[in-house]
C-alpha cells in the first residue's frame, strides 16, 4: 500500500487541492484510496461534507500526532493508497507523516516565498532518510500555475531541477473548476461546469498518472 | 482535439516499501524535525483537575482560628469542607430571609 504525503510548511500552497485532486483521479483509475485529514483547518473534511463522496474513497478526519501512524497501519491494505494531508505548518506531525511515506509530494507555487519555505519540506526528507536509513522518494509539484509561466517560475525550477529535485509534470493549472470541488463536493466529473472541463479533467488526469508511475519506481528515480 | 487515453491503474502492482514504526525510529524522525524547526505543535490538554460540573468553587480567605475550625469540624464530620460552607450559609439564609427566588 503506497503512502503519499503532501508536505509543505508553507500554508496556501495547494497541499489540500493537490490532496483532492490526486484521491480522485486514483479513485476513478481503480484504485481504494483512504485520505487522511491531518489539517486542523479540515479541508479534506469539507470537501467530503459537500458532495458524495466518490466510490472507493474514504476520508478519515481529526488525525492528530499520537493516531497517525497507528491509523496508516491499520490502512495497510494491498492495492490500496493512502493520502495525508497535512497543515501548512512546521509540526512534528509532518516529520512523523513523512517516515510514513512511500511518497512525498511538496506543492509550491511559482513564487519565492513558496519555494524558500516549501524547500524546508525537502531538507526535512533528506533529515528524515539519513536518519532512517531509507530512500523516500519525494517530488515538488508547482500548483496554480498559468499558461504562460512567470521568469521567477521558470528560475525556481530550473533551480530545483539542478539540485537534483524531482518536479512533477504536468503541474496543477490555476482553474476554477479544482477550487470548485470544495463548494460541490465530489470530483471532476461530477461537480457543475466550472470553465473548461475537459482540460481540467486532463490536467487532473496527467497529474495523477505522474504520480502513479513514481508509486511503480517508473519516473523520479533519477532525480532521488 | 484528440481523445484522451484512459487511466486505469493495476492494483495488484501497488507496492509499499517496508517501513518502521516503533518507538526508536519514531524518536529518530521527530529528532529529524526539530533540526529542522518541525517542532510538537499538537494543543495541549489543560492541566489540573476538571472542574466538577456538580459543585462550584468559592475563593475564601478567613481567620487562621476560623480555618482550623472549619478543617476540625469537616474532619469530624468526615464531610469535605464546602459542607460546612453550604451548612453555614443555610443557616444565614434563614436568618436573613434569603430564598432561592431573591
Amino acid at each position: 500500500m503506497p503512502v503519499v504525503t503532501i508536505a509543505s510548511p508553507k500554508g496556501g500552497a495547494g497541499k489540500s487541492t493537490a490532496a483532492v485532486i490526486l484521491g480522485t483521479e486514483l479513485a476513478h483509475a481503480g484504485a481504494a484510496v483512504t485520505m487522511i485529514d491531518c489539517d486542523p483547518n479540515r479541508s479534506l473534511t469539507l470537501w467530503s461534507s459537500q458532495g458524495d463522496i466518490p466510490s472507493r474513497i474514504q476520508v478519515l478526519s481529526d488525525i492528530g500526532e499520537s493516531d497517525l501512524i497507528k491509523t496508516v497501519k491499520q490502512h495497510d491494505k494491498d492495492g490500496a493508497i493512502v493520502i495525508i494531508d497535512l497543515e501548512g505548518v512546521a509540526s512534528r506531525l509532518v516529520s512523523r507523516a513523512i517516515s510514513q511515506a512511500d511518497l512525498v509530494i511538496t506543492p509550491m507555487r511559482g513564487t519565492t516565498l513558496d519555494a524558500t519555505i516549501g524547500v524546508r519540506a525537502l531538507q526535512l526528507v533528506a533529515e528524515e532518510e539519513e536518519a532512517l536509513d531509507r530512500s523516500i522518494p519525494h517530488a515538488v509539484v508547482f500548483t496554480m500555475t498559468r499558461n504562460i509561466r512567470s521568469k521567477q517560475h521558470n528560475g525556481i525550477e530550473a533551480s530545483l531541477r539542478e539540485q537534483g529535485v524531482d518536479i512533477i509534470d504536468p503541474s496543477l493549472i490555476e482553474r476554477v473548476a479544482f477550487a470548485a470541488l470544495f463548494e460541490f463536493g465530489g470530483d471532476l466529473r461530477t461537480i457543475p461546469p466550472q470553465g473548461n472541463m475537459e482540460t481540467a479533467q486532463a490536467n487532473a488526469q496527467g497529474f495523477a498518472e505522474a504520480v502513479y508511475a513514481r508509486l511503480q519506481g517508473e519516473a523520479g528515480e533519477s532525480a532521488a | 482535439m484528440s481523445e484522451r487515453k484512459a487511466f486505469s491503474i493495476d492494483v495488484g502492482g501497488l507496492k509499499s516499501r517496508p517501513k518502521q514504526s516503533d518507538a526508536g525510529t519514531i524518536a529518530k524522525t521527530d529528532k529529524a524535525g526539530e533540526k529542522h524547526g518541525f517542532i510538537d505543535r499538537e494543543p495541549k490538554a489543560k492541566r489540573g483537575r476538571k472542574p466538577s460540573p456538580r459543585t462550584g468553587q468559592v475563593h475564601a480567605k478567613v481567620l487562621p482560628l476560623i480555618q482550623e475550625q472549619i478543617a476540625a469540624e469537616a474532619r469530624r464530620r468526615g464531610t469535605q469542607q464546602g459542607v460546612i460552607i453550604e451548612d453555614a450559609w443555610e443557616l444565614y439564609c434563614k436568618q436573613h430571609g434569603i430564598t432561592d427566588d431573591n
